[in-house]
């Protein structure tokens, strides 16, 4: 068996946009470290310039700015109807599917717009994996739930390496290599979410996005789930959306704190900040974030 | 707010006060312990010494609730901070009672002598100094209350300056025998305990400050 080979995140570009701004007014979102402001100059995996979502004339997200970075775990936090879930199917279309939906702004993917007219679903669907809360694999036998979409997107090389590959980085195979051709039904709550991120990494993405992905899970499992993305980090770009704030602390290098704000009249999420997860969970710049993380929230 | 976290909540606010009567013990204990070294009485120094087991069993109450406490509710934000300063501060009050110990213990060492008046006087003003510097980190800590904290890092010169003042006495003397060379050597500890008790007050404001802003007191230059 070959190597799987590592993964980088796509010729890094120098983003359309110039550098963050660095002076935000002080009801905006804040970058909670200034040395934060600095390390934007990087090159981002997504770049989200003033998004408004609008589900009909719902406004659920309202001028969320953030950058997502290479090779980071980036948590997002808040309560619930707050928009996350919303947020990170911006970050690859999915709302596109939902009738009546509407996005304004920017979000920049790879240094390109992601919602350009000549940007494919498919190909972006293969750059940007994606893990749901429930654990949804298909009908199939194990070995297809992973093997189906590189068959698909016609991959080189040999299918059954890619299988087996997948399996091992998704801290899966030891377990179900003596059972290949059984239902993906046949395992374990938490073997059927590691098989999720086996079949969202055999195509190669850049990004894995992950919406609460450990939610249906037990702690043995959650932890399991939580290593696995410690050593996918190396290779690849993850956004999680988390309600268990010590997870978010755990794993994730950068934390963006939601919340729903009422002030205008209505539900509408609005991102209050993003920094550093120890910052964030260690003295948080914005009260809001302090009252939610510390519980004093609701 | 659910209830557990409700009840958190109280647990904190229990371990502040308990941190605060922590900090009433070992001030307490300075006043008593200046006392009965000043008066040479051994029976109220022998109390300090009793007296010091009670501020060990409070700090140590704390810290396992401090530990109880960061196992069960994974406390973030500035309950972590308060959680990490209780510890800290708890542990520096421990400490200070410990000082006070080591000058009661003198009285014996000294015993039937008595110290000449200019020498008890700076004493006098050690304690009181030491007693002015735990007033303002106890209320700091309490109020939570930044300029207080730092303030305290200033106060601190006018117990190095005492000590100075000590020891330019204790040369003056030019008797040497026994006795006085004990006195001397006795007297000189005790200079560095105050001072220790002192500086410890510093390294609550330090605490007090971290808790508060969430600047660690050494990341500043
Ligand atoms: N398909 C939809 N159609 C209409 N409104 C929707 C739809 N999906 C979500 N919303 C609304 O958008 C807001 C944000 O929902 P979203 O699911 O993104 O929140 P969330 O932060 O993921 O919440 P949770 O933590 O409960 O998963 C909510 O007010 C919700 O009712
Ligand atoms: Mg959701």
């Amino acid at each position: 068996m070959t190597e799987l080979p590592s993964i980088r995140v796509g010729p890094s570009r120098s983003p359309a946009s110039g550098p963050q701004e660095d002076k935000l007014p002080s009801s905006e979102p804040s970058v909670s470290d200034p040395a934060e402001v600095e390390a934007t100059h990087g090159p981002s995996v997504f770049r989200v310039e003033n998004l408004f979502f609008y589900y009909g004339d719902h406004l659920a997200l309202r001028d969320i700015t953030l950058d997502i970075r290479p090779r980071e775990i980036t948590s997002l936090i808040g309560p619930s109807g707050c928009g996350k879930t919303t947020f990170i199917r911006c970050l690859n279309r999915l709302n596109d599917l939902i009738p009546g939906t509407r996005l304004e702004g920017r979000v920049e993917f790879d240094g390109e717009s992601l919602y350009g007219p000549d940007v494919r679903a498919i190909e972006l669907r293969r750059r940007i994996g994606m893990v749901f809360q429930k654990p949804n694999p298909f009908p199939k036998s194990i070995y297809e739930n992973v093997a189906l979409a590189p068959r698909m997107n016609r991959m080189k090389g040999n299918l059954d390496d890619v299988v087996e590959e997948s399996l091992v980085r998704a801290a899966l195979w030891d377990e179900v290599k003596d059972k290949l051709r059984a239902s993906a039904f046949s395992l374990s709550g938490g073997q059927q979410q590691r098989l999720c991120i086996a079949r969202a990494i055999a195509v190669r993405p850049e990004v894995i996005l992950m919406d609460e992905p450990c939610s249906a899970l037990d702690p043995v499992a959650t932890f399991r789930i939580e290593e696995l993305m410690e050593d996918l980090k190396n290779d690849y770009t993850i956004v999680i959306v988390t309600h268990n704030m010590q997870q978010a602390a755990r794993v994730s290098d950068r934390t963006a704190f939601f919340t729903v704000d009422t002030s205008q009249g209505g539900r509408t999420g609005v991102m209050v900040e993003i920094g550093a997860t120890s910052k964030i969970f260690t003295a948080p710049s914005d009260q809001r974030t302090e009252d939610y993380i510390t519980g004093r929230f609701g | 707010m659910t209830k557990t976290r409700r009840l958190f909540h109280e647990e904190l606010q229990d371990l502040t006060h308990d941190v605060a009567r922590l900090g009433a013990l070992v001030r307490q204990a300075i006043e008593a312990g200046t006392a009965a070294f000043l008066a040479g009485d051994l029976r109220d120094a022998e109390a300090v010494i009793v007296g010091d087991r009670a501020i060990d069993q409070l700090a140590h109450s704390v810290e396992s609730r401090v530990s109880d406490l960061l196992a069960r509710q994974q406390p973030m934000a500035a309950d972590l901070r308060l959680l990490l300063s209780a510890l800290r501060i708890s542990y520096a009050m421990e400490r200070m009672g410990d000082n006070m110990v080591n000058v009661v213990k003198g009285t014996r060492r000294l015993y039937p002598y008595l110290l000449e008046p200019p020498i008890q006087d700076v004493i006098s003003r050690m304690h009181e100094q030491a007693v002015a510097q735990l007033d303002v980190a106890i209320t700091a800590f309490v109020e939570r209350d930044v300029n207080r904290a730092t303030a305290l890092e200033d106060m601190d010169d006018a117990m190095d300056h005492l000590q100075h003042e000590l020891f330019r006495l204790l040369f003056h003397t030019h008797a040497t025998d026994d006795a006085a060379i004990q006195t001397a050597v006795q007297v000189g500890l005790l200079g560095r305990y105050f001072e220790r008790i002192a500086d410890l007050t510093v390294t609550i404001g330090e605490r007090v400050r971290y808790m508060v802003t969430g600047e660690f007191p050494f990341e500043e230059g």
